[in-house]
């Protein structure tokens, strides 16, 4: 549909503050009398501490304090109340914080580390949930019986398996015996890092009035203050929570990460603000990582393509405690359907707890991992059943009148997968694919994608929005710009509810528990839906307050006026109306009486209906979905194995898109990360427990000169949720790289390959396997 | 042992009291709170702490103090004339090249030093410049974009002044 403003490109409000290097990030801010700390992790990954002896830290030039574990009381976590701030009995993995200082400098902090001497008694370290889930294995928390959880979960003591979901749809596991045709498949998608650009950091600060003030590069202020207040039992609103720019999150700054941590650090030395910032090796190994999701999957058939059954087992490596990753594996459950229909479904995923770094999210909340086992198995479904692939998929689309996994019914405004493959197909397949050469093999993949939205019953955002006397606004909100554009996409859905011009419209900077209006947390590619709505909401709300006072000038009622953005007029005759810049902090009369309210008004929106699971796993999450369809053509070197992307296509329904440049950068980024996954990156624990590679110069995200040519598309099929239409697409770009490129890989070699990264030693062993077989 | 050292850093002579053994970036960020100039990794990987030393785009993460004694330098905050913006700036704004923006002080001073020495750069000098920094959001296309637009616009500056 035609906007004013929505669907025009227009520049970022905080470009020209990033291009100048004054934007401020976490470790931009200096506080007076700031206190530096320094992290302590141990040698195992796996281990009972048997004693800490600080003492010789402590005498080092510029420590003011040597902080450990001993003497914590509580746990803290939103969904499983597992985490602590500092290891005090046993360490649980390789990043754990195991004790602390705090200086005068980062240098002189980071010096008296090695001066803290700790004993171990190791115990046996488990990478995989295959390991964790063997019934020999060491159970990782002994106190699972005493941990908080949400009533939706279920903790299984005495194991290490810390949730089990199931989804059952119509007869489950049973509708096999429908299928003609059965075809099963194992995936793995590894433990990777979001490895933003900017690093983890904390500052926290308690102070003597019994406030605590904390600034984190988070995307949860909310959370955290939350948290914290229940931690150390002070009011949440004595809590302030600053957040400011944010140098990219792609999903593991969100949830707590290293606040309760460093604030822990921070308690010691009260009145003193004391200050982290993690390294590139401490981001790696104690923040969070993502992924550790391997699919076990099986789909039943009829002979002619139609989908009958899907059984999935999801085992979840899910790191050393599942507060955080929980969710992912329920996510990646019951999405693991992709974009299709089954009409028996029996999902299980299962939460293990292991000696590696903690899982969370990691942008796809566990859809990328499923869209690889999914549509691998598509494709060799269609080759065991002789049949197109795109046939097959095309038979089995989610579409209007389908029912998903979670028995939510799709309508004709849930968005157009068919069409979207369509086009993917004619960019990707619409041409003859180069000959086999000398150097090269030639292939093209193909994948269909879904996304879910993640939130929880209880998650909004929230709106407030002032009219000043010249007609400009102001707008407050809680979400995080972490570098997705929220605040373009403030701007323009504000100035189109309210009739006036984007540069009359200031957004917010920074966030502040303080001031910012209530958010949940900025996850899950839901801003521009639910923030949207919520934008709208205000908006309404204001220009309602502007009629009423309008209504008492004009001597008429509310609902025979009109607003245009410049005038409250009535709509019987345009000619009777007064401004809105006389209305904005009330009508002033003749005689300088005021009336009418100040031009304000607060709102939020959450998703309709977004409900808990049930004993099924069933469980409306607001019935919005984003459909899309990707594919790659591709090149492998024959000498060395290396899989080259030369052209990406993507084509999302979006139902609205708001600002065409931001929204290709956003999938132009997503579908870069999801390159670096299919083809390079794997955060590498060895069988202690030890990260080999936690440095970008040995975990390679992708480089310029590595980047694909692109070609991006939107359909727009309006969505009845969203503002102006508009779906989520922060995170969708990302779930179709790696089955589309495996897709390829197999299109020009027959080599399958179920696991990723494909790298060139791997790719290069598989051609040379297949030479041999030959 | 601290020692004394001066350089002319954003066109501003300054001296500072340092320790040998410390890189620039600590200095510029420290010592003199020019945070604009970013920490992103600790080995010169990720490219965000590049700064000009005597016209060359240097990492100051692995840039001893000392090599900066008497030299030239401009970071991110030396490049903007008041308001006025330097056209990379404007460039790179304006081309959706910047998203989260951390590795974008360090590309802009990337392309800036490059246009200043070389302003007929070809696309494969500023393709081998521009792989020296990791960006994590934007896909790299609309930092080429920007590069492009920032070049020409350079070009036609100093067309108009010969």
């Amino acid at each position: 549909m035609e906007y004013k403003y929505v669907g025009k490109s227009y520049i970022r409000p905080d470009a020209i503050s990033k291009v100048t290097g004054k934007a401020v990030y976490l470790d931009d801010i200096r506080l007076p009398g700031m206190l530096h700390a320094a992290i302590l992790r141990p040698q195992y990954a796996h281990a009972k501490i048997l004693s800490i002896d600080t003492s010789e830290a402590e005498k080092c030039p510029g420590v003011v304090k040597v902080v450990t574990g001993k003497g914590c009381t509580f746990h803290y976590g939103d969904n499983i109340r597992d985490l602590v701030p500092m290891a005090d009995e046993k360490v649980h993995y390789i990043g754990e914080p195991v004790a602390a200082v705090v200086a005068d400098t980062p240098k002189h902090a980071r010096d008296a580390l090695a001066k803290i001497y700790v004993t171990y008694d190791p115990l046996p370290v488990y990478i995989d949930a295959r390991q964790a889930m063997s019934e020999d294995a060491v159970v990782i928390h002994e106190d699972m019986d005493k941990i908080w959880t949400l009533p939706t979960l279920k903790l299984m003591p005495g194991t290490n398996i810390a949730n089990v979901y199931q989804v059952r749809k119509g007869r489950s596991a049973d509708g096999f015996d429908e299928a003609e045709v059965v075809l099963e498949g194992e995936f793995n998608y590894p433990f990777a890092s979001c490895a933003a650009i900017e690093p983890h950091g904390s500052i926290v600060w308690f102070k003597e009035d019994k406030t605590i003030e904390v600034w984190s590069s988070s995307i949860c202020p909310f959370i955290v203050r939350d948290d914290l207040a229940n931690s150390y039992g002070v009011p949440a609103s004595d809590v302030r929570v600053h957040i400011p720019d944010i140098g990219g999150c792609f999903g593991y700054k969100s949830d707590v990460t290293v606040e309760q941590t460093i604030a822990w650090i921070a308690s010691f030395v009260p009145g003193r603000p004391v200050k982290w910032v993690s390294s590139r090796e401490e981001d790696f190994t104690s923040t969070l990582i993502g992924h550790g999701i391997r699919t076990q999957m099986k789909i039943g058939a009829k002979k002619d393509g139609k989908l009958v059954a899907l059984q999935v087992k999801v085992l979840h490596s899910t790191g050393a405690y599942a507060d955080t990753g929980v969710n992912v594996t329920m996510a990646a459950t019951h999405n693991s359907t992709g974009p299709y229909e089954f009409d028996h479904c029996d999902l299980t995923g299962y939460t293990v707890y292991t000696n590696t770094t903690p899982v969370g999210a990691f942008r796809g909340y566990g859809h990328q991992e499923v869209h690889l086992a999914i549509e691998r198995m598509m494709e060799m479904l269609a080759r065991k059943l002789k049949m197109d692939p795109f046939a097959l998929r095309s038979k089995n689309y989610l579409r209007e009148g389908s029912v998903n996994a979670l028995g939510e019914h799709m309508w004709k405004f849930n968005g157009d997968v068919a069409t979207a493959a369509a086009r993917v197909q004619d960019m990707v397949f619409g041409h003859d694919k180069p000959k086999e050469d000398d150097t090269y093999y030639y292939g093209r993949g193909f994948a269909a994608v879904m996304k879910s939205p993640k939130g929880a019953p209880f998650s909004t955002k929230g709106c407030y929005m002032k009219m000043n006397t010249d007609g400009s606004v102001n707008i407050n909100m809680g979400g995080a710009e972490v570098g997705q554009g929220l605040r373009t996409v403030v701007r323009q859905i504000a100035a189109e509810a309210l009739k006036i011009a984007p540069e009359k419209v200031r957004v917010y900077t920074e966030l502040d528990t303080q001031f910012s209006p209530y958010e949940w947390q900025t996850i899950g590619s839901m801003f521009t839906m639910q923030g949207g709505r919520a934008i709208v909401r205000a908006a309404d709300k204001l220009i309602s307050v502007l009629k009423n006072t309008a209504a008492q000038v004009l001597k008429t009622d509310a609902d025979y006026l009109e607003y245009d953005g410049e005038f409250i007029y009535l709509k019987a005759d345009p000619f009777i109306r007064v401004p809105v810049t006389d209305l904005a902090r009330g009508y002033i009369t003749e005689d300088g009486i005021t009336i009418g309210d100040l031009a304000q008004a607060v709102s939020d929106a959450r998703l309709p209906r977004y409900a808990s699971p049930d004993k099924n796993g069933q469980g409306p999450l607001g019935v919005t979905y984003t459909f899309g369809a990707q594919g790659a053509e591709i090149r492998i070197e024959k000498k060395t194995g290396k899989v080259l992307v030369d052209h990406f296509a993507s084509v999302f329904d979006v139902g609205q898109v708001i600002n065409p440049l931001q929204i290709r950068g956003s999938v132009l980024g997503g579908v870069n990360i999801g390159i670096g996954a299919t083809l390079y990156e794997e955060v590498i624990f060895d069988e202690d427990g030890k990260i080999t590679n936690p440095q970008y110069f040995q975990y390679h995200i992708p480089t310029y000169k590595e980047m694909p040519k692109q070609t991006i598309e939107f359909l727009e099929t309006p969505d009845p949720i969203g503002a102006f239409g508009a779906r989520g697409i922060g995170e969708h770009s990302v779930l179709g790289p790696a089955p589309a490129i495996l897709n390829a890989i197999y299109d020009a070699t027959g080599v399958d390959f179920c696991e990723i990264p494909v790298t060139p030693e791997k790719m290069k062993k598989a051609l040379e396997a297949l030479k041999e077989y030959a | 042992m601290a020692e004394k050292i001066a350089f002319t850093i954003n066109g501003q002579p300054r001296s500072v009291e340092v320790e040998p053994d410390m890189m620039l970036i600590d200095v510029i960020r420290d010592v003199l709170d020019l945070t604009g100039t970013k920490h992103g990794c600790d080995n010169a990987t990720c490219g965000t702490c590049m700064v000009i030393l005597n016209g060359r785009a240097v990492k100051s993460c692995n840039t001893v103090v000392t090599k900066a004694a008497g030299a030239e330098i401009t970071t991110v905050e030396g490049l903007a004339k008041g308001m006025e913006l330097h056209p990379v700036q404007t460039a790179i704004a304006e081309s959706g090249a910047v998203q989260c923006g951390f590795c974008t002080p360090g590309i802009v001073i990337e392309l800036v030093a490059m246009l200043n020495s070389k302003p007929n750069a070809s696309e494969q000098e500023l393709t081998n410049a521009l792989n020296k920094h990791l960006c994590r959001c934007t896909g790299y296309e609309p930092i080429r974009d920007g590069a492009l637009i920032a070049q020409k616009v350079v070009q036609e500056r100093a067309a108009e002044k010969a």
